[in-house]
């Protein structure tokens, strides 16, 4: 009757920590979405000044586009890297989420009721 | 073992199956994407400037963007400065449509004129750029302008470059010639970001007068 009532236990531990593991890992909360209505207050003045000259010489054989002598072609340089792609967003993963714990608690649920059973069934057999 | 005690087992592990199951995150496809583009890059990587580059146009704001190789045709925007300096980006809409950076010369015009597209927009799934890895060199690239002029581009190279060492002064540095650069995003996914941009680096073919 012991032995019953301890591998019951055991079972009903294993499926809580396996469903409980799974269920909260992720933890994603939904990205920004960038706001391009900004406007930008610069004037669109170009500044040749400020653009550096590059030298002739400096230009890379091959690999680089052509170097003009002349400045001003962008005349605002954006900072670093643009960012032209929305990732799906991470909204989806809590509808995921949620399929996540409802198997959870159905498994516990399943594992639950086979463990009432068995014990039920020893308890009637007298073991 | 008796009866009784298999049975309480076979339940348990049938119980964790069940939960573990459950949730898979699916891996995008976009690895598989960004492999394709690298080995792009090294096949279009070596440039030689056209000796015949076509006649450069006056400005005139451009209107519309055409790709037939990977079948883009869109309007276009405008884009600035973001308030963190960097470029603007068009916003995310089902209906996405790519952007001519305003600071950067008007197709046709001598130097870069830089044109940036989402490669996706979230929710509502592929952007304009989605393609634009595939472009290769010699496709053709077609701007229509205000004036109803049209600046036709051939492709000289596509590059997937990382974001940490985005290629700025061959991107926005000054050129002799009309040029085109279109930028969009690609290779994997870093948490919500992409790790790497795709630059297509075109020169102007030709330029067609208003009719």
């Amino acid at each position: 009757m012991r032995r019953t009532t301890l591998s019951a236990l055991a079972l009903t531990c294993t499926a809580l920590l396996a469903s409980v593991t799974p269920a909260f890992a992720d933890s994603a909360t939904p990205s920004p979405v960038p706001s391009p209505t900004e406007v930008p207050s610069a004037t669109a003045a170009p500044t040749p000044s400020a653009e550096p000259t590059e030298p002739p010489s400096s230009t890379a054989p091959s690999a680089a586009p052509t170097r003009a002598p002349q400045d001003g072609q962008v005349s605002v340089v954006p900072s670093g890297a643009p960012d032209t792609g929305e990732t799906t967003p991470a909204a989806n993963s809590s509808t995921e989420r949620g399929g996540l714990v409802g198997g959870g608690a159905a498994a516990l649920l399943v594992a639950g009721g086979a463990t009432a059973f068995v014990v039920r069934r020893r308890r009637a057999n007298g073991a | 073992m008796t009866a009784l005690t298999r049975r309480a087992f076979a339940a348990g592990a049938m119980a964790s199956l069940l939960v573990g199951c459950g949730g898979q995150e699916t891996e995008p496809t976009a690895d598989a994407q960004s492999r394709r583009s690298r080995d792009r890059e090294a096949s279009a990587g070596e440039r030689s400037p056209s000796p015949n580059s076509a006649r450069a146009l006056g400005r005139s704001t451009p209107v519309r963007l055409r790709i037939p190789a990977i079948a883009v045709d869109t309007p276009l925007i405008l884009l600035g400065l973001a308030a963190d300096g960097t470029a603007q980006v068009p916003p995310i809409t089902a209906d996405d449509r790519a952007g001519w950076y305003r600071h950067s010369p008007t197709p046709g015009q001598v130097g870069p004129s830089v044109i940036l597209g989402h490669v996706t927009v979230g929710e509502y799934g592929d952007g304009v750029f989605r393609r634009l890895g595939e472009l290769r060199r010699g496709d053709r690239i077609v701007a229509r302008r205000e004036d109803g002029t049209s600046a036709q581009f051939a492709v000289s190279a596509v590059r997937t470059v990382a974001k940490a060492d985005f290629p700025a002064d061959e991107v926005y540095g000054d050129v002799n010639r009309p040029e085109l650069r279109l930028i969009t995003c690609g290779g994997p996914r870093e948490g919500e970001e992409y790790r790497d941009n795709v630059i297509v680096f075109a020169e102007l073919d030709s330029a067609t007068p208003a009719p």
